[in-house]
């Protein structure tokens, strides 16, 4: 520390995975709070439709003509909302940064496979989260297309003012993310297939490696084609061609030279990384929701098995389903109905998957410690989320619903709440280990409650919405009759979503707190099996003086031991008879 | 790939291994075939578009496509003097310098494809074919270009392989320098022989 060059390549400029995990993690915490202040503003616009706001008059000036928000400001926020959540928050938290932490540790490696690749990876990362947060800053004000940047909008610099400047410059750092993306999901492979510790068998590796591992090659596969279309679409932009922009559009009554473009097609190369990135996200989160468990409820986790060789049809399947994010796109009939089938197939592994973690449950006295109360929402969410899939996925039913609030409370649950209520199970759980003391239990559980509890209401409510027509992207709903009684539903939604934004500051009190004043934690204070946990908390760099050498899987509990019920993966058989 | 043997293996210290480069290798270009695999998809969907005009391509396309061929050759000559088999430690030197010049003459021919694209593109213009002028042309421009913007990194992991021949003493890390700079090369020129069949059959 005292030494400056040493701080910069220990603390900076690293290629310690777990300091690379834990920038990876602050990162998107501090993406994160962008992300729910423009939720914020969200709200208020559709608690309060019409309302002056003079404070936000002047502080957003442009955003806000007269103290009401523009129509085009709100497009923006819902944009920016959506990239922020998706690839800056979730994907740096839970994906990159657990995945960097947790990854090499729980296979007994050293470190990543690449360093220094991985160093370079959250770098660009960083470079990423900074580009697209000035896009805030130029003209026109940051993308308005959406988070999933549909052509002709997207395309034309006077579709909309976010479509000038802003346009650009989210490209720009989307391709910076893909690039940062890719690497780290590169490494995270070649990291669990090639540095695994003696005896750690891939049917030994915790839950946790392998939906690390199914995701990441989802991603190397599922990202790249994005990046093609993010191509086209620069050139559809400035470069004159027509590959999304179809004949005879006409924008601020002028007639657009183009011809012969397709819309759709960006579509379906959008949709053909966007599908799997939402596993790429969910995955994760039900791997460490799994591995958390079992450390409170004091037993294995059920159908190990079952549950790997349903991440593998899960991964298969989600690279053959994105056409149902496009049902209303005049698809042929017979299109429409493979993808139904399809998407309704995948909710068979996924339903075994979730059946497992409930059947981990049973019989259990469980210990409600703050990472398992979270558990319990990733769970509940999972389930409850899940059910909405299966209207959406059948086309019959998504005709109706499609574009409405019942699918902005299903991917809410599911790909916000899910990966959410995990990452903060995992940061209740792993933060011993990251920083050598214990968060606090009583702000933990106050946390969980305040979290859960709104979220829950916000979004199982926006099905109801959705039910009842409500559009989504719409700044407002005053102008339509037949949504006039939604009035009160919307403003409960904004207040529920304001204690759950305002409940987060129990977590940011509790993180700084227990960074400098909280319970000095031992190597293993939850009595977990991974191996992690036979390393001093925090562990030194290069984690394992020497390889440790696995003897059994990572679910050894329930079983008498001289360490109480349980035997950590490095155990030998001598001492401890092998489950598997 | 030996993924199965290297997954149970030891790790004496965080260096890297050859097979765990040469896996990264192997996803690398599993995620440019993807990407290669969307631009060609994308071709198919909009080549039934109503506006498609089929622009005359320059001959000198084949006269790129025989130079990356030629340097493919090279790559391969360089790679058999480096194969840990064929050394005999008395002829090493021969081997060294037969390598490195083989590995010289792709280098120099993968530049001469590059400069055979941008004459490619001149030619185009000059006829009068832009990159927006027809659908087909759009793709034409950005395809070969996507293609080179790959070369141009291939290129660098080929120089990278002909300091290897000069400098790298063990012969076995040498080896494994030659077969990764052969897997990329060998698979950039399939990548374009594809290409060049799509722009010009489709």
């Amino acid at each position: 520390m005292s030494d400056e060059r040493g701080f910069i390549r220990r603390y900076i400029f690293s290629t310690d995975h777990k300091v690379i995990g834990i920038q990876y993690i602050i990162t998107g915490l501090v993406m994160a709070l962008v992300g729910a202040a423009l939720a914020t503003l969200i709200r208020l616009q559709l608690g309060w439709p019409d309302h002056p706001w003079p404070l936000l008059a002047r502080l957003l000036p442009e955003g806000y003509p007269g103290g009401v928000m523009a129509p085009e400001f709100y497009l923006a926020l819902v944009t920016m909302h959506g990239t922020i959540m998706v690839f800056f928050f979730i994907s740096y938290v839970l994906v990159s940064g657990f995945g960097n932490y947790l990854v090499p540790l729980h296979v007994g490696a050293r470190d990543m496979a690449f360093p220094f690749l991985n160093m370079l990876s959250y770098w660009i990362a960083f470079v990423s989260a900074l580009v697209l947060i000035l896009s805030f800053f130029v003209s026109g004000g940051a993308a308005a297309a959406g988070w999933t940047a549909y052509p002709p909008l997207s395309a034309i610099a006077a579709a909309v003012p976010g479509s000038q400047m802003g346009q650009s410059i989210w490209l720009l750092s989307m391709a910076l993310f893909i690039a940062s993306f890719t690497m780290s999901g590169l490494n995270i492979v070649a990291t669990v297939l090639s540095v695994r510790a003696p005896g750690m068998s891939m049917m030994r590796m915790p839950l946790t490696v392998w939906t690390y591992f199914t995701a990441s090659i989802l991603g190397l596969l599922a990202f790249p084609p994005l990046t093609a279309a993010a191509v086209m679409l620069l050139f559809d932009r400035h470069l004159g061609t027509s590959f999304f922009l179809p004949s005879g559009l006409i924008v601020g009554n002028k007639l657009l030279s183009n011809t012969g473009g397709s819309p759709l097609l960006w579509q379906h190369l959008f949709w053909f990384l966007g599908h799997p990135e939402v596993y790429v996200l969910l995955l994760p989160a039900l791997g460490v929701a799994c591995d958390i468990m079992p450390a409170f409820t004091r037993k294995p986790v059920y159908g190990y098995r079952t549950s790997v060789y349903c991440l593998w049809a899960v991964g298969a399947l989600s690279m053959i389903v994105w056409g149902h994010h496009m049902f209303v796109s005049g698809m042929s009939p017979f299109t429409g109905e493979y993808f139904s089938l399809v998407t309704l197939t995948i909710t068979v592994p996924m339903t075994i998957f979730g059946v497992n973690m409930l059947a981990s449950l049973w019989g259990a006295k469980l210990e409600l410690a703050t990472p398992m109360l979270f558990v319990c929402g990733v769970i509940a969410l999972f389930g409850s989320g899940g059910l909405g899939g299966l209207f959406l996925g059948n086309a019959t039913a998504d005709m109706q619903l499609h574009d409405t609030y019942f699918v902005v409370g299903h991917f809410h649950m599911m790909i916000g709440g899910v990966t959410l209520l995990a990452t903060f199970a995992a940061i209740y759980f792993w933060f011993p280990k990251m920083f050598g003391r214990m968060m606090n239990e009583t702000l933990g559980k106050a946390h969980f409650w305040l979290t859960f509890a709104p979220f829950f209401t916000i979004f199982f409510m926006q099905h109801f919405l959705g039910l009842q027509g409500a559009p989504r992207r719409y700044y407002a709903f005053t102008a339509f009759d037949y949504l006039q009684k939604t009035r009160g539903q919307n403003l409960v939604i904004s207040l529920a979503a304001f204690l759950l934004v305002s409940a987060q500051f129990l977590f940011l009190v509790n993180f700084v707190w227990s960074l400098v004043k909280g319970r000095v934690a031992d190597a293993n204070p939850w009595k977990a099996t991974t191996l992690e946990w036979t390393l001093p908390s925090p562990p030194p760099h290069g984690n394992f003086d020497t390889v440790p050498t696995v003897e059994r899987w990572a679910y050894e509990y329930g079983v008498p031991t001289p360490d109480g019920d349980f035997a950590v993966q490095t155990v030998s058989a001598d001492h401890v008879p092998v489950t598997a | 790939m030996t993924i199965r043997s290297s997954a149970s293996s030891v790790v004496e210290s965080v260096a890297l291994r050859d097979d765990q480069v040469k896996l990264g290798l192997w996803m690398f270009l599993a995620t440019v075939t993807m990407l290669f695999a969307a631009f060609t998809s994308a071709y198919i969907v909009r080549r039934s578009g109503s506006d498609w005009r089929p622009v005359a391509l320059p001959s000198v396309l084949w006269w790129n496509t025989a130079v990356l061929a030629a340097s493919s050759v090279a790559v391969e000559i360089a790679n058999w003097y480096g194969r840990p088999e064929g050394l005999h430690y008395g002829r090493m030197n021969v081997a060294r310098t037969a390598s490195t010049l083989a590995m010289l003459v792709a280098l120099a021919l993968g530049v001469v494809f590059l400069v055979g694209q941008v004459e490619a593109w001149r030619q185009m213009r000059a006829a009068g074919v832009y990159l927006p002028t027809s659908p087909h042309s759009s793709f034409f421009f950005m395809l070969t270009g996507a293609h080179a913007v790959h070369v141009v990194a291939a290129l660098v992991v080929l120089a990278w392989g002909t300091a290897g021949s000069v400098r790298v003493r063990e012969p076995r890390r040498w080896a494994a320098r030659m077969s990764l700079c052969r897997t990329f090369w060998h698979y950039l020129g399939a990548v374009w022989v594809f290409l060049f069949a799509l722009v010009s059959l489709y």
